[in-house]
C-alpha cells in the first residue's frame, strides 16, 4: 500500500515536481499535516491560522486536485494550525469554495478536537487529568479562562472518519501519526509499522539528505515500509531516517499515542539503493487506559512592543541599569499613585536577547538592538506604557552619558507596534479517555 | 579540540513547548564513539553551561542515527510572558565550545 506525504506544514507551501511525482506513483492516500504546538500559544487561544489565506488555499487546491484526480483520501491534520474549532472552520471554507471554483463534488468528513469544558472538569474531580512535563495541576479555573481546549485524536478518529466512506479528511487537532495510521491500520497493516511510517512521512522529505518539504513517499507491506522522496536530490538513508526519530522528541526509542506506545527499540534500516531505506521491526503495544494530551490557551491581555538601536559603547556597557532606571521612570509616569498594571520585559539583541541562559558575562558588541516589550489589560495601556518608554529611553540621562541628541536609533517611525492579543499555554495535560469516539465526533458532508 | 569540530550537526528544538531536545549528530560511527568514549559530554558539564542541576539533564545515546540527545527542562514555557526562543531553535551554542 503507497503513501504520499505531501507536507509537514500543509500552507507553507507544496513544490509541486515532487507532488507530481508521488501523484504519478498511485499513492492510495495522500496525508498532509497542518498544525504542532511548536508555533506557540497564539493560534490555538486566538483562533487564527499562522499560514497566509492565499498560500494556505494554494496549497489546498493543489492536494485537493491531487487527491480528486487519483480518487483517493486526502487527510489533513491538524487543521488550521491549531486544530480547534475556528481552525477547522476556516480550512473548510476554504476547502469548499476551491471546490465551488474548480467544480468539485466529494463527501468530506470533518473531525472535532475541541474538549467540552464540562468533561474536562469532571475529568480534573475525578482525579483523571495529569500534567505534562512539570505543568502545573489543572483547576477549573484554567479549563473555564482557556479560550480553546484541543485534544490529540489519534488514528482511530481517523479511521472512523474513513470508514464513512469519505474522499476527504479534515481533522482538528491530530497526533502527525494519526494522518496515515488510520488507512494504514484500517487496511490490516501491524499498527507498530503503519504508525511508524505515520511518523516519518507527515514531515514529508525531512527524513532524507538533504531535508527537505518535498512529497515522500511510502510502500508498506506486512513486514515493513520501503521510502522514498519524490525529489530526485534529497536521499533517505538508513542513518537519516534513524536520526528523523530524534526530532523534536524527547525520547528516541518510543512515541505515546492516544491508543498505545510505539517502541522503536528493534527498528532497523536498510539501504535498498542510494536514495531509498527499507525500514522494520518497530513494535505496538495497546493502552490499557487511553490517555489523550489536551493543550489550551488564554488570553494575558495585550501587547505592545518598542523597538530600537544603539551603537553607544557607554549605553552599551551601562544597559542593564538603563533598563531598570527605566522601568521606575515609565512606572512613575504612567501608574503615579496607582498599582502598576502591566508588565515591561527589555531584551537587548547582541548581548543577552537570545540564550535562555548563558554561562559567564557575555561579551559586548559594538551594536546592539533594544526591544520592549509590554502586557497590559488593554491595547490602549500597551500602547502608552511603550510609547512614554520610548520618549524616555532616547532622553534618559545616565552618567558618563556623551550622546545627548538621543540613546537610540530608529529605522523607522512610529517604533512602537501593538501586535494584539497575547495569550499563553495554561493546558497542556493528559486526560484520561474513556471513550475515545465521543471525544472526537466526526461529521460528514457533501461538498 | 571542540565539539563543533567534530559534530555534523549541533541544533536545539522543543520537544513540547516545556521542554528543549538538543542532538549532536555525527559524520560516521568513528566520530559519534570517540565523542561518546571521551565522556566529554555529560550531565554536569550541559547542567553547568545551561544554568541548571545536573540531575535535570538527560543525555541518551542514539547509535543507529550516530547521535547523542540531550534533554532539558525549559526555563520558561515556549510563548509563556519573557520567552526568548518560543520553538526552541537558538539554545544549541553553549554546547558548540565543549572540549572532547
Amino acid at each position: 500500500m503507497r503513501f504520499l506525504g505531501a507536507s509537514g506544514q500543509l500552507g507553507y507551501g507544496v513544490p509541486t515536481p515532487a507532488f507530481q511525482a508521488g501523484l504519478a506513483r498511485n499513492p492510495h492516500m495522500i496525508g498532509c499535516d497542518m498544525g504542532s504546538i511548536d508555533i506557540g500559544p497564539h493560534y490555538l487561544g486566538s483562533g487564527q491560522l499562522a499560514t497566509a489565506p492565499a498560500s494556505t488555499r494554494r496549497d489546498l487546491r493543489k492536494v485537493l486536485l491531487g487527491a480528486r484526480q487519483l480518487d483517493v483520501p486526502l487527510v489533513i491534520g491538524s487543521a488550521g494550525s491549531a486544530g480547534a474549532a475556528p481552525h477547522l472552520q476556516q480550512t473548510c471554507d476554504a476547502l469548499r469554495a476551491i471546490a465551488k471554483e474548480e467544480g468539485l463534488s466529494f463527501r468530506l468528513a470533518i473531525i472535532h478536537a475541541d474538549m467540552p469544558r464540562d468533561v474536562v472538569k469532571a475529568a480534573v474531580k475525578a482525579g483523571e487529568v495529569v500534567p505534562v512535563d512539570g505543568m502545573p495541576d489543572l483547576t477549573a479555573y484554567d479549563i473555564d479562562a482557556a479560550t480553546h481546549i484541543v485534544g490529540q485524536m489519534g488514528m482511530s478518529a481517523m479511521a472512523r472518519a474513513l470508514a464513512a466512506d469519505v474522499d476527504v479528511v479534515i481533522a482538528g487537532r491530530a497526533c502527525d501519526t494519526a494522518i496515515f495510521a488510520g488507512l494504514a491500520t484500517m487496511a490490516g497493516f501491524p499498527t507498530g509499522l503503519a504508525v511508524h511510517m505515520a511518523k516519518i512521512i507527515e514531515c514529508a522529505s525531512i527524513c532524507c539528505v538533504p531535508g527537505g518539504r518535498d512529497a515522500i513517499l511510502a510502500t508498506l507491506d506486512r513486514d515493513g515500509f520501503e521510502l522514498e522522496s519524490m525529489a530526485p536530490q534529497r536521499r533517505a538513508t538508513p542513518t537519516s531516517v534513524a536520526a528523523h526519530s530524534l526530532y523534536e522528541q524527547s525520547d528516541p526509542f518510543t512515541v505515546q499515542e492516544p491508543e498505545g506506545r510505539l517502541d522503536l527499540s528493534q527498528a532497523t534500516y536498510t539501504a535498498l539503493d542510494d536514495r531509498r531505506t527499507r525500514v522494520e521491526g518497530a513494535t505496538w503495544e495497546d493502552s490499557v487506559a487511553p490517555m489523550v494530551k489536551i493543550e489550551g490557551a488564554c488570553s494575558i491581555g495585550e501587547r505592545a512592543i518598542l523597538m530600537g538601536g544603539t551603537a553607544d559603547p557607554r549605553f552599551i556597557a551601562r544597559h542593564r541599569q538603563i533598563f531598570q532606571e527605566l522601568d521606575d521612570v515609565v512606572r512613575d509616569l504612567v501608574c503615579e499613585d496607582g498599582e502598576q498594571d502591566y508588565t515591561l520585559k527589555w531584551r537587548f539583541y547582541g548581548v543577552d536577547g537570545v540564550r535562555m541562559a548563558t554561562a559567564g558575562e557575555p561579551q559586548l558588541p559594538e551594536e546592539a538592538f533594544v526591544m520592549a516589550e509590554c502586557l497590559a489589560p488593554t491595547r490602549e495601556r500597551a500602547a502608552e506604557v511603550v510609547r512614554t518608554a520610548k520618549q524616555y529611553l532616547l532622553h534618559h540621562g545616565y552618567p558618563g552619558r556623551l550622546s545627548t541628541g538621543g540613546n537610540l536609533a530608529f529605522p523607522f517611525t512610529p517604533p512602537e507596534v501593538s501586535i494584539g492579543p497575547a495569550y499563553r499555554f495554561n493546558v497542556y495535560h493528559l486526560m484520561r479517555a474513556h471513550d475515545l469516539d465521543a471525544l472526537f465526533p466526526v461529521e460528514v458532508e457533501t461538498v | 579540540m571542540l565539539l563543533q569540530d567534530i559534530a555534523k550537526v549541533i541544533r536545539s528544538k522543543n520537544a513540547g513547548p516545556r521542554r528543549l531536545t538538543l542532538d549532536v549528530i555525527f559524520e560516521n560511527d568513528a566520530d559519534y564513539r570517540r565523542v561518546l568514549e571521551s565522556g566529554a559530554l555529560n550531565a554536569g558539564t550541559v547542567a553547568k553551561l545551561y544554568g541548571m542541576m545536573p540531575d535535570e539533564v538527560a543525555i541518551i545515546e542514539y547509535p543507529l542515527g550516530r547521535a547523542i540527545k540531550i534533554v532539558l527542562p525549559r526555563p520558561i514555557m515556549a510563548g509563556d510572558p519573557g520567552d526568548r526562543d518560543v520553538y526552541g531553535a537558538q539554545q544549541h551554542s553553549p554546547l558548540l565550545s565543549i572540549e572532547i
